[in-house]
């Protein structure tokens, strides 16, 4: 079976490296990027199962690359998983299928990721 | 457009996602930011004596506390305000409402920028249940547009691109359409126009048959088209919708689902049918209350 991918979206390389081992560990195939703009690349690039989202990112703001996202017909179902440190971030992208606050508990990640693509 | 901006702030937390906001378009704009915050309301009179809004304690009001209430401040937003940044931070003592009114009439900002509730408690809060809040109180006198953020998540953009214009066709709307469309030429956005018809007066046994609402839709369109279509000449980065249902909520619905990063309305959007105008639960203070993005509201034409 094809191991399915997700697309970490995070600009701090700490977290970033940390998800993307964890992620690995547990089965999945995970690639990493620092920007908005790379982000909506690789998306483009690779299709991606599910996208992990931070929403403040040098570039852009995760709202604005979720706008970009949804308005691209082949991207716009894509599951995104917001994980950000702002207070409100569940709020900040209402169609998303969690929001995480840093410092966030992996199990609760997993769980969601394992629930909504496998 | 922004070149002077006034943040009115109470340099507490309730305020740190109108200040992400007010500082960001500061930098994209290269604006000129006065930090405005009002220490506290003196006890009686011009007394010299003050109940600090944020601590809550009667102080003695003298230039060594206004300055350091002001280093506070700086220090407050030490991480938001860039060295190339042309900000100054003023203080003053009194109602919060009518000082920042009172310096917007003698800084003549481009926009006031505010959140919405600061979470005040005590006395003051609870004066504030009767008189209004002071963003109601701003945004319903103020000469220039009053910019309020008062969700966390309103202040997630970084930048205007995609701005919703509600409209109830009132002369306030007129207004508001002129600085929203000038808003999307001059910083290239698409300018996405709604008309909510309000579909909420009718009684249960009275309701609307959906030819009745369809014929109003068609009507709201053609106004739509002559009120604000036809003034827009070669601006072709536009959308037009009416949506029925209650109006407030619609135009929040349409903002959250074209992923709007700006809301412009006039204030007194009711018609003169002499029900409260700009009363509590007014469309552009529910709106405000609600969006997920920054909302202007606008009183009256913006001179130019």
């Amino acid at each position: 079976m094809m191991m399915k991918k997700i697309l970490i979206i995070e600009d701090d390389p700490a977290v970033s490296d940390y998800l993307k081992t964890f992620f690995e560990d547990n089965g999945y195939n995970a690639f990493t990027a620092m920007t908005a703009q790379g982000g909506y690349d690789l998306a483009k690039q690779e299709h991606p199962d599910l996208i992990t989202l931070d929403i403040e990112l040098p570039d852009e703001w995760g709202p604005r690359f979720y706008r970009k996202l949804a308005a691209d017909k082949s991207l716009k179902n894509t599951p995104v998983i917001v994980i950000s440190g702002l207070s409100g971030n569940k709020y900040a992208i209402t169609k998303a299928v969690a929001s995480l606050s840093k410092p966030f508990d992996r199990d609760e990640l997993l769980k969601i990721v394992k629930e909504t693509i496998g | 457009m922004f070149k002077k901006i006034l943040f009115a702030t109470s340099a507490t937390n309730a305020c740190d996602h109108a200040a992400r906001v007010a500082f960001d378009m500061a930098r994209r704009y290269n604006a000129h930011i006065d930090a405005f915050h009002v220490i506290g309301v003196p006890t009686r009179g011009f007394s010299q004596v003050v109940v600090d809004l944020t601590t809550g304690e009667q102080v003695a009001l003298d230039d060594n506390y206004r300055d350091l209430v002001k280093e506070e401040i700086r220090a407050y937003y030490d991480h938001q305000i860039k060295p190339s940044m042309d900000c100054a931070i003023e203080v003053a003592v009194g109602e919060a409402h009518r000082e920042i009114l009172r310096l917007a009439r003698r800084t003549q900002p481009d926009i006031i920028v505010m959140g919405g509730s600061t979470g005040a408690t005590g006395a003051y809060a609870a004066r504030r249940n009767i008189t209004g809040s002071t963003f109601q109180q701003v945004a319903k006198a103020a000469h220039c547009p009053v910019m309020v953020i008062n969700r966390p998540a309103g202040s997630f953009w970084g930048g205007f691109s995609n701005i919703v214009f509600g409209t109830d066709f009132s002369e306030s709307a007129d207004t508001a359409f002129a600085f929203a469309f000038d808003l999307a030429k001059t910083f290239d956005c698409e300018l996405l126009l709604l008309h909510a018809l309000d579909i909420t007066g009718c009684q249960i046994n009275t309701l609307h048959s959906q030819d009745d609402i369809d014929d109003q839709i068609r009507k709201a369109r053609q106004q739509m088209r002559f009120r604000y279509i036809s003034k827009m000449r070669d601006f072709k980065n536009y959308e037009v919708d009416v949506w029925e249902g209650i109006p407030f909520v619609e135009i929040v619905k349409y903002a959250r689902e074209k992923h709007a990063d700006l809301i412009v309305m006039g204030h007194h959007t009711r018609k003169k049918t002499g029900d409260g105008e700009g009363a509590l639960g007014s469309v552009a203070e529910q709106v405000i209350l609600r969006a997920n993005c920054p909302v202007i509201s606008i009183n009256r034409p913006i001179p130019r």
